[in-house]
């Protein structure tokens, strides 16, 4: 099978450069160092581009702002250490026949899709556990069949939550001496790797948010998560699956081939700033690098195999296809 | 002077270049009307800057829109050459093969029935000029074209958000398809293989 070319690797701009602005010129997005005497930081054009995270002192130009809009180009604001502020997202048309779908969406055809991603996600976390050699993870798999028996959101929330204790408990196996999880916490990061964690599921859900606006789903209409205001469930459904295979498995390699070290962190267990433009960078990179997709044979990054999943989502939310296919490894 | 078309009106009658893109392939006119998944044609883009320079000539009338509730059309005519006092509307196409396609004869027709009805008279010629040879092409236009366009509003008419149309029975019109990212014909047939059924990717696979 052939892929399809290549729009999505460079739809998302990391602007990191204190005392920059974004600006347009001609059918380009132009990152420019005003302050310094650097010149033009970034070039790219600007149908390539749907998604722009800036972090601390950025600005964009007016004329920017007004392409950005017109263009469909959503803005991200964080601060300067990646704490997530807010969003700019252009008035682009919300196609009325996909939102009417996807609030139409019964318990029972939610619990479904919720049921394929939890059990993807499963699936995953044995997958990158065999891949770093740790076995015995059979209690994994008897919890992927029950997810597929579970008959409510509760019932497979449970299974969840002991799936990702049973994991977690045995993810440190997988780290190089120096380097531990002990327990799995969230605010605030106890600990570096968790601080690492933490960063690269910020940073994954922008990437799925980015994915689910693209196809104009509604981000904050979940079926699973629990809908709160102002929290982007449905992004955080699809990141599931994403969570073991993507984000543990980056921030395991980060550690491990030490390109970040316990030095990189300041007291609080955030990461120091020229450390940070480091795991940005690695971060993009890792988007952009391709595997072969374990169904359709071809290669894809993947930021674009995150992309295809927010169209099979929609798909199947549009009653386009029976089932949501969660991008799942078995090796 | 004609009122302008009220909301149900202006859903009721079919654009002229959805006959194009129906006869393309009507799964791609279904996510173009229903979920504004379509991509932009290289034609399209490079289309509109060639017509810039071709605008403003003696003889001939650009962009001129018609609307025909009658025949449930409408649509803009790019140009129309005008020779004593016969009409002729043109269609232009990019065409890197140096040939049109049958769609285009549909769209041609289209414009021809447009005409027609705006001047009350037969308009029985349309010409496809194509860039790629600097060519323009006599098509007459016949009562099988006008019928298939006919046809073609019809089914047009009968679509609903429900009930999507299958993936296409040519699937060398995938490789250049502008929805096939979003479409996913291959890996349609690759994960619900029933979805493919009877359709041209069914043996792809
Ligand atoms: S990719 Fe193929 S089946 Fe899908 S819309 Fe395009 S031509 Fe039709």
């Amino acid at each position: 099978m052939k892929a399809s070319e290549g729009m999505y690797d460079e739809a998302v701009l990391f602007v990191t450069r204190q005392g920059s602005q974004v600006q347009v010129d001609g059918g380009r997005i132009v990152v420019w160092d005003v302050d310094g005497d650097e010149g033009r930081l970034a070039s790219r054009p600007i149908e390539k581009v749907d998604t722009i995270n800036v972090f601390g002192g950025v600005n964009f130009s007016t004329p920017f702002v007004a392409k950005a809009n017109e263009h469909g180009i959503v803005l991200n604001y964080f601060t300067q250490h990646g704490k997530y502020r807010g969003s700019f997202v252009p008035e682009k048309n919300t196609i009325a026949e996909v939102r009417r779908a996807q609030y139409a969406l019964s318990d029972d055809a939610e619990l479904e899709i919720a049921k394929a991603m939890i059990s993807g996600k499963i699936r995953n976390a044995r997958t990158l556990l065999s891949r770093k050699g740790v076995h015995g993870t059979e209690v994994l798999k008897d919890l992927g069949v029950r997810t597929e028996k579970a008959t409510s959101k509760d019932d497979l929330r449970g299974t969840e939550g002991e799936a990702a204790e049973r994991y977690f408990a045995r993810l440190d196996e997988t780290l190089t001496d120096g380097w531990t999880f002990e327990t799995r916490s969230k605010r605030p990061p106890e600990d570096h790797i968790n601080s690492l964690l933490s960063l690269t599921y910020v940073f994954m859900k922008n990437e799925v948010l980015a994915a689910l606006r693209q196809y104009n789903l509604d981000p904050f209409l979940g079926v699973l998560h629990a809908d709160r205001h102002g929290r982007p469930s449905l992004a955080l459904d699809l990141q599931e699956e994403f969570r073991p295979i993507f984000c543990d498995a980056f921030v395991t390699r980060l550690v491990n081939r030490g390109a970040i070290t316990h030095d990189d962190f300041r007291t609080d267990n955030r990461l120091r700033d020229d450390a940070f433009d480091t795991y940005l960078s690695k971060f993009d990179d890792y988007m952009q690098e391709e595997f072969t997709h374990p169904y359709f044979e071809y290669t894809v990054s993947r930021r674009k195999a995150i992309r295809q999943q927010a169209i099979l989502l929609r798909k199947v939310i549009t009653d386009e296809l029976d089932d949501y296919h969660p991008l799942t490894f078995d090796r | 002077m004609k009122s302008p078309p009220t909301v149900g009106q202006r859903d009721k009658v079919v654009h002229v270049s959805a006959l194009n893109e129906y006869v393309y392939c009507p799964r791609r006119f279904y996510y173009q009307r229903y979920h504004d998944e379509i991509g932009t044609p290289y034609e399209l883009v490079d289309g509109r800057s060639k017509h810039q320079n071709q605008s403003n000539r003696g003889g001939w009338i650009t962009e001129r829109y018609f609307r025909a509730d009658e025949l449930k059309l409408h649509g803009k005519i790019d140009l129309i050459e005008s020779e004593g006092g016969v009409f002729t509307p043109v269609e232009r196409k990019r065409s890197e093969s140096g040939q049109y396609y049958p769609s285009d004869e549909v769209q041609l027709t289209g414009y021809c029935m447009l005409l027609e009805a705006a001047l009350n008279e037969p308009v029985n010629v349309g010409y496809i000029y194509l860039y790629s040879t600097d060519e323009r092409h006599a098509v007459r236009i016949t009562d099988r074209h006008r019928r298939t366009v006919r046809e073609i509003i019809t089914r047009i008419e009968e679509m609903s958000v429900g009930s999507i149309p299958p993936l296409t029975d040519n699937p060398e019109k995938c490789e250049a398809c502008s929805a096939r990212e979003y479409c996913m014909p291959a890996e349609t047939a690759r994960l619900e293989p029933e979805k493919a059924a009877g359709t041209g990717w069914e043996d792809e696979i």
